[in-house]
């Protein structure tokens, strides 16, 4: 693991509290069909969205799914400093970067691969949406960060970082929403929690042939899916029946946005008047 | 006429027939108009009557990149033989939010004599140019071109560092040493000389 020498670790041997206590193997659904937040397995978690909550940046937004907290600056369109080839296209590059304190486990200053990981995905689920030929030559920056993690948290940056595209005025064909499932043998849970996260890919206690989570990112008013991203083993069937499912909860998210892109534009009209 | 309704990007806003035309902020996929900014819904009528040009205005905000053919502000940086880099300020009346790289050539600088052209009589560094786009350039910067009147140095600083007056559309004096400095003087239009004291 790639160490940052100009940082002050902590003392060279120390061990983790989470290694001394033991996971069990913990339902996803108790006996009253209720999960273990007490929402039921098709209920989202509720939402809360602000645009415009960085001023140095051109657009911003924050989204609060329960505890999951995520962040998000839009920069530019500003000038490709590095050197490379010409393009007509404009770039949009994404940066996706959990904060040290925001998972159960401590994370580092450096990105990851799990981040690297997801900002790829991040930038596959908002590329279609932005209209880059209308930015030759520019690029615009997004960066996300995680305050706090408590599952889902992609589909919360997705939807996250498609507010701050929009407030920051740069033109798009369509909004980016965001959706996730978590599955296990013949159960689908929408919106996983961390704990459900883990409990669906943690295969030590039982194996099974049907577990995994899956994130989707739509565009509304195009009707198209942007992105996929799924892990853990998934039967076919199960697959298209969530991604389904998936859809049919981006669309109930669809009013939330934009209504606080509404309430944005609203806001800062007040603000110059 | 205007109707004053705030629609966010992908809002669909209108069919695309004959009589409606998108304008600023809109596309049009499937032979409709859609949005493509967060801003106020806005239909007009153009200036024939015929049509309803119907656009999405985002308010203060205006995200401007130079495009071909625009009239940029720049400052100098930076003067050799070949060529003179400067970063583009403003495209129009609209200043940028981040600087531009721009290179105007030695050949663009002006329409005639182009091949006696020194660099060095024509810009300095710290000098605010208004130049044309001739093109989007290389990766590295925008090409610039000077080769109109109105087009050339519209503030430049003397030796002593004081702003100099134009004397002819080559030369330019310092009111202070009351020395003569060579420039490609522009000849600025009285609207834009409005529009910079008000800014």
């Amino acid at each position: 693991m790639p160490t940052d020498t100009r940082r002050i670790s902590g003392p060279e041997i120390s061990h983790s509290p989470y290694d001394y206590c033991l996971t069990p193997p913990i339902d996803l659904i108790g006996a009253d069909k209720k999960r273990l937040d007490g929402r039921l397995p098709a209920q989202l978690r509720p939402l809360f969205l602000r645009a415009g909550v960085i001023s140095q940046a051109r657009g911003s937004g924050y989204i609060e799914v329960d505890q999951t907290k995520v962040i998000c600056a839009v920069y530019g369109p500003r000038e490709v400093l590095r050197r490379e080839d010409f393009s007509l296209k404009g770039q949009l590059t994404c940066d996706f970067k959990f904060t040290t304190f925001s998972c159960r486990l401590r994370r580092q200053h450096q990105q990851d691969n799990q981040e690297k990981d997801l900002s790829v995905q991040l930038l596959e689920a908002l590329e279609p949406a932005v209209c880059l030929q209308k930015y030759p030559k520019s690029q615009i920056n997004i960066y996300v960060t995680v305050l706090q993690n408590d599952g889902s948290a992609l589909s919360a940056a997705i939807i996250c970082a498609s507010l701050a595209l929009a407030s920051a005025g740069i033109e798009m064909y369509d909004l980016v929403l965001a959706s996730s499932v978590a599955m296990r043998d013949a159960l689908t849970i929408v919106d996983p929690t961390e704990r459900e996260e883990e409990a669906v890919l943690n295969k030590t206690h039982k194996a099974e042939l049907n577990a995994g989570s899956m994130t989707v990112a739509f565009l509304p008013s195009i009707n198209q899916v942007s992105a996929i991203s799924s892990d853990g083993e998934i039967l076919c069937e199960t697959l298209t029946k969530s991604m389904r499912l998936c859809v049919e909860n981006c669309l109930k998210l669809y009013p939330v946005l934009q209504q606080a892109l509404v309430k944005h534009r609203l806001d800062k009209q007040a603000d110059t008047s | 006429m205007a109707t004053s309704r705030i629609c966010v990007p992908g809002q669909r806003l209108n069919r695309a027939d004959d009589k409606h035309i998108g304008g600023k902020g809109t596309y049009s996929r499937n032979g409709f108009i859609y949005s493509s900014v967060l801003g106020y819904w806005e239909e007009r009528p153009t200036n024939d009557n015929t049509e309803i040009l119907i656009s999405v205005h985002t308010g203060e905000t205006q995200t401007v990149i130079p495009s071909i053919d625009d009239i940029v502000t720049a400052r100098v940086t930076n003067v050799n033989p070949r060529f003179c880099k400067c970063e583009i300020l403003s495209v129009g009346t609209t200043p940028l939010c981040d600087v531009y790289r721009g290179l105007v050539r030695k050949e663009d600088v002006r329409a005639t004599e182009k091949d006696r052209v020194e660099m060095y009589r024509c810009f300095r560094p710290g000098d605010i140019i208004i130049a044309r786009v001739l093109s989007l350039g290389d990766a590295q910067s925008y090409i610039l071109g000077t080769a109109e009147n109105e087009l050339g140095v519209a503030i430049g600083m003397s030796e002593a560092g004081v702003s100099m007056v134009p004397v002819s559309w080559c030369k330019m004096q310092c009111p202070k040493t009351l020395n003569e400095e060579f420039r490609k003087v522009a000849k600025v239009r009285p609207e834009y000389i409005q529009t910079v004291h008000q800014g």
